[in-house]
């Protein structure tokens, strides 16, 4: 444990001296300042307005976090040569998956809580509020989702380079995300092999539509059931195993060879 | 007592055009006993840097074995007795020398009150006490050099694999190099060094192999390899008045 500790240590380090965070963060910023100062549509009143955007800002915001930050790591270190005398040391191939991955994750959802504190300030000033159970859960949901997306990040990052990694992390989650949902209903316009192939990638993907609490958060609506978080939780969590046990089954034999990815 | 490393008919090939293989190295076979300082030569190309990564499990080989201290290469737990310092001084730019060590010393699982021991020790040693608290981006090649060094000492291991230990070090650089790695074999630690500077392999080794195109072409203890007339352990003897440069640009021609 202390291996992967030491690994995710350098993962956050990284980040705070790289300043990724500080920059997403002060966009953030300066696009719910903008909002608050515009009256669009004549919603200058209405701080549902200001909720739904800026959590949708948040969710974009660190989706992207989630994605650069988790898909670059592996590249990274093979590009830098860094690799090396980190393979060099008794730490085994899954230690630094895992290292990796709780870096990142730990990281970017760290980022997503300093997210939803500055949202709820803007909404506080604006005379509005969220139900503190309520965004206590959709954080913890949001996290389920951010352990989902770093490990396919890093999971498509053993093999493929940082980029091409980055590019089909945004690609699987945007289609799991929005075309997901509706498979069920394409299926039942298919026929035969392409309905079973249909129903397979509809249960085989994740369904990250349920780590959604955006709608609770804007319409003030009742907090969730605590056992509905917690089996979602886990869910992510079990998703997020999976991708990182075909990450490792595709790194384990990796052959590292200097300038090999350059 | 076992060897520190033991290699037996090492084969790697890497895939070359049109599907085929190219062979990087073709049944090696070596063993370094526990406390000799071992130069391993040979031209570019020659597979010295393969055998090292097979050693350290960066690279499965297709064929044969290689152990350290009767451990399989390919388990986590070889590593445990042995440092590495790569050819290229690549590091984590963003840390300071100080927190490289303790990063290297954590995955080693060493304790906090024992890295600060040792981190103060290994920086005296390189010479970098007061560059200690700096970003590594800020050192020098030469300074980078000698915190890969330390990073590779930090567990006090049994075996030091050093890949171009002095390239791109000033003469000082070098002599404190080779200083170094006298007091490793001083205090009874195995070296296995590969170099270009046939110098320094003649001032520090016990033991040399030199290999070409993937094979062991000679091999002996230093003071044999370059007599004239004595049989080395393998490959041809060496003729009379011939040094180490010509012996090896003979073997390797």
């Amino acid at each position: 444990m202390i291996r992967i500790l030491t690994l995710a240590w350098l993962v956050w380090l990284e980040m705070i001296r790289r300043k990724d965070i500080y920059v997403l963060l002060i966009l953030l910023a300066a696009f719910l300042v903008t909002l608050m100062a515009l009256n669009l549509f004549g919603l200058g009143k209405a701080v549902s307005y200001l909720k739904e955007i800026g959590l949708l800002l948040a969710w974009v915001c660190s989706w992207i976090l989630a994605v650069s930050v988790s898909a670059r790591q592996l590249p990274q270190e093979e590009r830098q040569g860094t690799i090396f005398p980190l393979l060099a040391k008794p730490v085994s191939r899954m230690e630094v998956l895992l290292g990796k991955w709780l870096g990142a994750w730990v990281v970017t959802g760290a980022a997503t809580l300093v997210f939803y504190v500055l949202l709820a300030g803007m909404v506080a000033l604006r005379g509005g509020s969220f139900g503190g159970v309520v965004l206590a859960q959709a954080w913890l949901l949001h996290l389920g989702l951010l352990a989902i997306i770093t490990a396919l990040g890093i999971a498509f990052s053993t093999r493929l380079h940082g980029d091409a990694a980055s590019a089909l992390t945004y690609v699987v989650t945007l289609a799991a995300w929005l075309v997901l949902p509706r498979v069920p209903d394409l299926a039942l316009t298919a026929r035969g092999a392409v309905q079973t192939g249909l129903m397979v990638i509809y249960y085989a993907l994740p369904h990250l539509e349920l780590f959604d609490l955006r709608r609770r958060l804007v319409y003030g609506w009742p907090p969730a059931s605590g056992a509905a978080v917690l089996l979602t939780l886990v869910y992510g969590l079990l998703m997020a195993a999976v991708f990182l046990t075909l990450g490792w089954l595709a790194y384990r034999n990796k052959r590292f060879t200097r300038g090999a990815l350059l | 007592m076992s060897n520190a490393i033991d290699i037996q008919d090492l084969v790697v090939e890497f895939p070359g055009a049109r599907g085929g293989a190219v062979r990087a190295l073709q049944g090696l076979s070596l063993s370094v006993a526990q406390g000799q300082v071992y130069g391993f030569l040979g031209p570019n190309g020659a597979g010295k840097t393969t055998t090292m990564h097979v050693l350290l499990g960066f690279i499965e080989a297709t064929a044969g074995v290689a152990r350290l201290f009767d451990e399989d290469v390919r388990q986590a737990i070889a590593r445990r007795r042995i440092g590495y310092l790569p050819e290229h001084p690549d590091t984590y730019r963003f840390l300071t020398g100080r927190e490289l060590l303790f990063m290297a010393g954590r995955l080693f699982g060493l304790s906090r009150a024992v890295l600060n021991a040792r981190s103060a020790e290994l920086l005296a040693l390189v010479g970098l006490e007061t560059a200690a608290d700096r970003r590594l981006a800020t050192y020098s090649r030469g300074m980078l050099q000698r915190i890969g060094l330390a990073q590779a000492l930090v567990n006090d291991p049994d075996l030091v694999i050093l890949d171009e230990p002095t390239s791109g070090l000033d003469p000082l650089g070098r002599i404190r190099i080779r200083e170094i790695i006298a007091a490793l074999r001083e205090r009874g630690k195995t070296v296995f060094f590969s170099s270009h500077e046939l110098s320094e392999v003649e001032r520090v080794c016990d033991r040399v192999g030199i290999l070409a195109t993937g094979c062991l072409v000679a091999e002996g203890r230093m003071a044999e390899l370059v007599k004239a007339g004595e049989p080395a352990v393998a490959g041809e003897p060496a003729i009379a008045g011939e040094s180490l440069e010509q012996y090896f640009i003979r073997m390797v021609s």
